[in-house]
């Protein structure tokens, strides 16, 4: 369903996209009947000529089954949704699936630098692609980004990924992801870090293989200045 | 006849005068109304704040402002992955949705009181930062350090000497100037890579502040 709004990109997208239909449908559905009983109290019980208002304390067992029993069968529900989300929760941000490329992303008010590794297919050597507000990725290949902040807290937010992840000056965060439909989607700042932060964005390009080599082949290395860099601690 | 046809060009030059002049005014109050955003970092005076790492604009011409302005929106000034300050600004200037919003907060920039910041760098020679000038910037920037249109080269005296400073490091560090679309930046790079080092950047600072006292 939230896939004919916004494309499914990533290996995990559809099961975030599955957790949140399953919350969508329970809460939904308790929304729509409350709120029918409701109305349908509300009319059946209007004001009527001749007739006095009575007050109910609610303390009889069968009045209290109005609340008990809706109250546990929510609870069931509650069980659904939690066994859902943590099974999402483990393999999205538990599991480190082995990488077979990784990407720095650096955050900084409002720019994001994307730090490519170059033809080696290594990072942190000299032949490094650093480029601002564009990350090449392959499809299907499954990348490990390690997440900085130059200066405040961003928010590395992929939409099509169904991936947010904050980004904490200091600390270098580890995540994944893999890819898995070619396109051109949004990368944006999903923490409101200044008053650039709308303006925020940059474009993640999903490639093939031939097309991310031939990519590669255009690009020349960029050293990334020092100065303003702050030291890095693996998290 | 004569009068007659004397009285209505003067008539016609009036009503145009006066119109240009209310266009001009309302440019000036649109520009107004769009600095707003820059003010929140630049002051609301455009005299800078080292600590929003944000240089004094007040005294640059408008052509110079729309220069930079356009290059940021271009990408072809502030897209160097180690250009801190320009990768902020560079976003900032996409805020400017048309040419005439750019040109009119360009005209009211210009339009604000020339402003010399105070100086916060310590340790440049002024006398042994004027045979610098003379000898690398005199050409294009002038002996008065006022700038020359025709060399697009930007009026110095009136910036904040740390952004100076923080310039030459750019241009010397291939961060500015590097980008082939800059053609008056690749000529700034190699003029200030024939400073020798960081003390030479601050005598030549030095001096250009001294103009000013």
């Amino acid at each position: 369903m939230i896939e004919h709004f916004l494309p499914a990109a990533s290996s995990y997208a559809q099961d975030i996209d599955n957790l949140f239909t399953l919350i969508f449908t329970l809460v939904g559905f308790w929304l729509v009947l409350t709120e029918a009983v409701f109305i349908y109290l509300i009319v059946k019980f209007r004001k009527k000529d001749g007739q006095k208002a009575e007050y109910y304390t609610g303390e009889e067992k069968h009045l209290k089954r109005w609340i008990t029993v809706p109250h546990f069968l929510v609870l069931i529900c509650d069980i659904f949704i939690l066994v859902g989300a943590v099974n999402v929760w483990y393999n999205v941000k538990q599991q480190l699936p082995e990488a077979d490329e990784i990407v720095r992303v650096i955050g900084q008010q409002w720019a994001w630098t994307f730090v490519h590794a170059g033809p080696d297919g290594t990072i942190d050597t000299d032949d490094d692609i650093a480029i601002v507000d564009e990350l090449h990725v392959k499809v299907g290949t499954t990348y490990h980004f390690k997440l900085e902040a130059r200066d405040v807290l961003h928010s590395f937010s992929v939409p099509v990924f169904r991936l947010k992840q904050d980004a904490v000056p200091g600390r270098v965060i580890t995540g994944w992801f893999k890819p898995t439909k070619v396109g051109e989607h949004d990368v944006q700042c999903a923490e409101i870090c200044g008053i650039g932060h709308g303006l925020m964005a940059a474009r993640i390009f999903i490639e093939t293989p031939e097309e991310h080599a031939a990519w590669l082949a255009g690009q020349r290395p960029i050293a990334l200045a020092s100065a303003n860099t702050p030291q890095r601690v693996e998290d | 006849m004569t009068r007659a046809r004397i009285a209505v060009a003067c008539l016609l030059a009036a009503v145009t005068g006066a119109l240009a002049g209310s266009a001009a005014a309302e440019d000036l109050a649109r520009g107004e109304a769009l600095y707003g955003l820059c003010a929140q970092c630049h002051g609301s005076e455009a005299t800078g704040s080292k600590l929003a790492e944000a240089p004094s604009l007040a005294g640059l011409p408008q052509w110079y402002m729309e220069n930079q302005l356009h290059k940021f929106q271009d990408r072809t000034r502030g897209e160097h992955p180690g250009d801190i300050t320009g990768l902020r600004m560079a976003p900032m200037s996409r805020a400017l949705r048309s040419d005439e919003d750019l040109s009119a907060v360009a005209a009211y920039i210009a339009s604000l009181p020339a402003h010399t910041p105070e100086p916060l760098l310590v340790g440049g020679d002024a006398a042994r930062g004027k045979e610098l000038f003379s000898l690398t910037c005199v050409a294009c920037h002038g002996a008065d350090a006022m700038g020359n249109q025709q060399m697009s080269s930007p009026p110095l005296r009136y910036a904040s000497d740390w952004y100076l400073y923080r310039s030459l490091e750019k241009f010397r560090a291939g961060i500015r100037g590097a980008n082939p679309a800059d053609t008056v930046g690749a000529t700034m790079r190699p003029m200030a890579m024939t400073l020798p080092d960081e003390q030479a950047m601050k005598d030549v600072i030095a001096y250009i502040h001294s103009l000013s006292e």
